[in-house]
């Protein structure tokens, strides 16, 4: 399908604002009141922005860290980068100030363009040691009229400069839009590093490009869908829903108020197309389990026989089954009865595609979702392919597996199980990391670190991170993603971390979710004051140790986790505990719960 | 403790106007003869608490809808505020809500009521004006016309006249100067040890309420986010820096101060 005619995002940026200058690019909320951009005025914005920042000094090649949640500015930023034939680098705004330090030096980047005081100071603490950075552009300048910092500036005034620029130099900026070259560095995207310092991957026009275009011939995803941007950009995921997608097809985005507040943003915005990682699926069906747990039993019963008949329905149809008259007929009734309700309740009844990727999810997730009539789709990939390279599709899915691989990728499976890679997607290298490069990138193959195994049909298993797979004691492979996602669908388990590496048997360390576990407590009458008093109670461990066993029933006795400690503190960010994309860091774990995890194992 | 608390608060939940979730499972406890301090920002939930003890919430729409309150080892729920009052709880709203139109001591009679009307009203007056002798200088004057410092001395002096087992504080420190609150401090430390009155007291001066206090309640959005012994919340360095101001004690100045905060983690 020929959805493209240019071949650079700037390029396409111009199309775009060409065909339809007064279409809706970008709505957001300000004061409570959704604002607009056309695509004329998000041209206008990256063209002013891009030149503000050539008048400043940018040249081609250089880099502009972008320190933002998401909003308008970061996407002006990045294509304004874009258009100049420099690039875009995203650093997680939850990022503490030694870590944005590291991408910051690391990428050698000469502007940095921060959303607020907050980002700002996070640079200037470290600013001594970031001699390349010429300028920070500060997009919400309240509370910095005391910076005297010459180099601080704000958006407005980098856009002012840009108009000025371009009084003068009428022609500059498409002629630079029209240089752009489709296999030129586009974007660097930091890896969350879960096993070290981040990586930065690069990726070109032609690596976006290939993925837009087997995404959509995938999925039928089209110019009229809308989606709501609300994971961090510095991820690819975010990128394609909200960057790469919407400039190839002409799409509408809407930006989240933030990702704490994605519940009800969703009810408001309603959007035709969603992705969510597993995280988020995960609260938006506690959600709705602990909402049903507080309604009357009427509606319970209700809900509970709309589950189990939809997840039968569901069970059948995947196993190629047809379903009766009757069963439609139930399943009709069900939907006006309760799943329609739940479907608004969790502002996903106007999705025509909803996805889940960037980390593994427990099939009871996706059958739940399934069972209301939310079929989501599983899809698998990494930073270094420029996201998807296998998705589910249609009404070929087997829950448990991501799917067939997109068009234009090819993979095989080594022997060891690793799953090997080709195609237009992969990336062009870690910038200034050869020896990463070289050991990623194999006689053509990109090495995915991922185990994974496919099943007769053709459809991909991901067994899990090479690095994570555990040998116990009895020498028997076991893959802790497995068991923590199992352990995480209980709505009291917020996160798992299994061990049992070189152990007669397995453990795991397991963070409470206090929200929900609170509210089990109030509704017990057990009293408690705070997330570490909660976790030391006894009848919570008992709660537990319930889930626990439950899960275990579903598990090989290899499998089955034989003890298990609560954590005392929530895992964080800042703490170093966790990555910006809340992917446990198990070194980190290691060291700082030694004791605990002595303490299992004796 | 193996003591019963004189206060156990456990998982209240308070809802307004059937809409809007204010305190969520919070517990407390407050020992005999004790000053325990609840700190807490602006809407965290600490005065909605103490009108859920007082049974004052009805009142504003409030509703406790989960959880116990005991005092003296007895369930308060579902008691009118007379009757709550007559037990033994009292309770200073924030704002002092002085009788504007009564005289000083008119005024103290007032809060003879909690103690059934009769008594020694006298020796109470005697004694309130011990401990305030500027009230006892405006004794024939009308509340409305004391100054903020002495309204307060009056609103704390009423509930001594109703010598109650706990007295509830909200605020006594709001918008008085810091001679004043130092002064006010002192007598409520006073009124604990010379009464042996049990007092819980809500304060956004945090320092002032950890100086008088032993163990104290740090709440957020409507739950207890970190509680302890006074001299450990002290040295706490997010309670330093969220509720002491500074580190290490130098002083700011508003010009340095944030458009954000760093995010709070409590327990790390």
């Amino acid at each position: 399908m020929a959805v493209l005619t240019v071949d650079t995002l700037p390029k396409l940026l111009l199309l775009r604002a060409s065909e339809k200058p007064s279409g809706v690019a970008l709505r957001e909320k300000e004061f409570g009141v959704w604002q607009r951009e056309t695509w004329e005025g998000y041209l206008g914005h990256v063209r002013r922005f891009c030149l503000g920042l050539v008048a400043l000094g940018l040249s081609r090649g250089d880099k502009i860290a972008i320190l933002s949640e998401n909003c308008r500015e970061w996407l002006y930023a990045e294509l304004a980068a874009m258009s100049a034939s420099a690039v875009g680098v995203g650093v997680y705004p939850t990022s503490p100030a030694a870590e944005v330090k590291y991408v910051v030096a690391h990428s050698e980047s000469v502007f940095a363009v921060v959303q607020d005081q907050e980002q700002a100071d996070k640079i200037l603490e470290v600013i001594a040691e970031l001699p390349l950075l010429k300028k920070i552009v500060v997009m919400d300048r309240k509370g910095m009229r005391a910076y005297t910092d010459p180099r601080i500036l704000s958006f407005g005034e980098v856009e002012a400069i840009g108009a000025e620029h371009e009084g003068n130099h009428p022609r500059l900026f498409r002629e630079m839009a029209e240089a752009t070259r489709s296999n030129e560095l586009a974007f660097l995207i930091y890896t969350s590093g879960t096993t070290g310092f981040p990586k930065g991957a690069m990726i070109s026009h032609r690596n976006i490009l290939a993925q837009v275009e087997s995404v959509v011939d995938v999925t039928g995803i089209r110019a009229s869908d809308s989606v709501v941007s609300y994971l961090p950009l510095c991820h690819v995921a975010e990128q394609i829903f909200s960057v790469f997608l919407p400039l190839s097809l002409g799409m509408t985005v809407n930006f989240a108020e933030s990702v704490r507040t994605i519940q009800e943003d969703l009810r408001e915005i309603a959007p035709t197309v969603f992705l969510g990682v597993p995280r988020i699926w995960e609260k938006l069906q506690s959600s709705i389990l602990v909402k049903i747990q507080e309604t009357g039993r009427l509606r319970r019963t209700l809900f509970e026989r709309a589950i189990a008949a939809g997840a039968e329905a569901v069970r059948k149809e995947l196993s190629g089954g047809r379903p009766g008259p009757l069963d439609r007929l139930g399943r009709h009734v069900h939907h006006l009865l309760i799943c329609r309700a739940l479907q608004n309740f969790v502002g996903l009844r106007r999705a025509r595609r909803c996805f889940t990727a960037a980390a593994a999810i427990s099939p009871e997730v996706l059958l739940f979702f399934r069972a209301i009539g939310i079929p989501i789709l599983e899809g698998y990939g990494m930073t270094e392919c420029t996201g998807f390279s296998f998705l589910q599709s249609g009404g070929d899915v087997r829950l448990g597996t991501v799917g067939r691989p997109i068009p234009g990728v090819e993979y095989r499976i080594a022997e060891d199980g690793e799953l090997l890679k080709r195609g237009d997607g992969v990336f062009l290298g870690y910038y200034r990391d050869p020896n990463a490069t070289a050991e990623t990138l194999r006689d053509g193959w990109l090495h995915t670190g991922d185990v994974a195994e496919e099943d007769p049909d053709g459809h991909l298993r991901i067994v899990d991170r090479k690095k994570a797979i555990i040998v116990t004691a009895g020498g028997k492979n076991v893959s802790p993603s497995l068991i923590e996602n199992a352990l995480k669908v209980s709505p009291y388990i917020k996160e798992a971390v299994v061990l049992g590496e070189g152990e007669r048997f397995l453990s795991a360390l397991i963070q409470i979710d206090l929200e929900n576990t609170g509210q089990w407590a109030t509704s017990r009458r057990l009293s408690y004051t705070n997330f570490r008093n909660l976790a030391s109670l006894p009848e919570v461990r008992d709660l537990i140790a319930k889930e626990v066993d439950r899960v275990n029933g579903g598990l090989s006795s290899a499998e089955s986790v034989r003890k298990f400690r609560l954590l005392e503190k929530e895992l964080d960010h800042d703490d170093n505990e966790v990555t910006a994309t809340m992917k446990v860091r198990r070194k980190t774990i290691y060291d700082k719960f030694a004791p605990l995890i002595r303490e299992i194992y004796g | 403790m193996t003591k019963e608390p004189l206060l156990r608060v456990n998982n209240l939940e308070v809802v307004y106007n059937h809409t809007v979730q204010v305190l969520k499972g919070l517990s407390l406890a407050v020992p005999e003869g004790e000053v325990v301090a609840l700190l807490g920002s602006n809407g965290a939930g600490k005065s909605t608490t103490l009108k859920a003890i007082s049974g004052l919430l009805p009142m504003e729409d409030g509703a406790v809808t989960d959880g116990e309150i005991r005092f003296g080892g007895v369930s308060l729920a579902g008691r009118q505020p007379h009757e709550i009052a007559r037990r033994g709880v009292f309770q200073v709203m924030e704002g002092r809500r002085v009788f504007e139109e009564l005289t000083v001591e008119e005024n103290l009679s007032c809060a003879s009521y909690a103690r059934g009307g009769a008594g020694d009203l006298a020796g109470a007056y005697e004694k309130v004006y011990g401990y305030f002798p500027r009230l006892a200088e405006r004794r024939r004057q009308l509340a409305g016309y004391l100054s903020g410092g002495e309204q307060q001395m009056l609103a704390i002096g009423r509930a001594l006249v109703a010598r109650p087992r706990l007295m509830l504080l909200d605020e006594p420190s709001l918008g008085l100067s810091p001679i004043l609150v130092e002064e006010i401090f002192g007598i409520v430390s006073r009124i604990n040890r010379e009464e042996g009155t049990t007092i819980l007291l809500v304060e956004q001066n945090a320092n002032m309420a950890l100086s008088v206090s032993s163990f104290g309640y740090i709440m957020e959005n409507g739950r207890i986010v970190l509680d302890g012994p006074t001299s450990l919340l002290r040295e706490d360095r997010d309670v330093r820096e969220f509720y002491l101001g500074g580190h290490g004690g130098q002083r700011k100045s508003y010009r340095d101060l944030k458009h954000y905060k760093r995010r709070k983690r409590w327990l790390s």
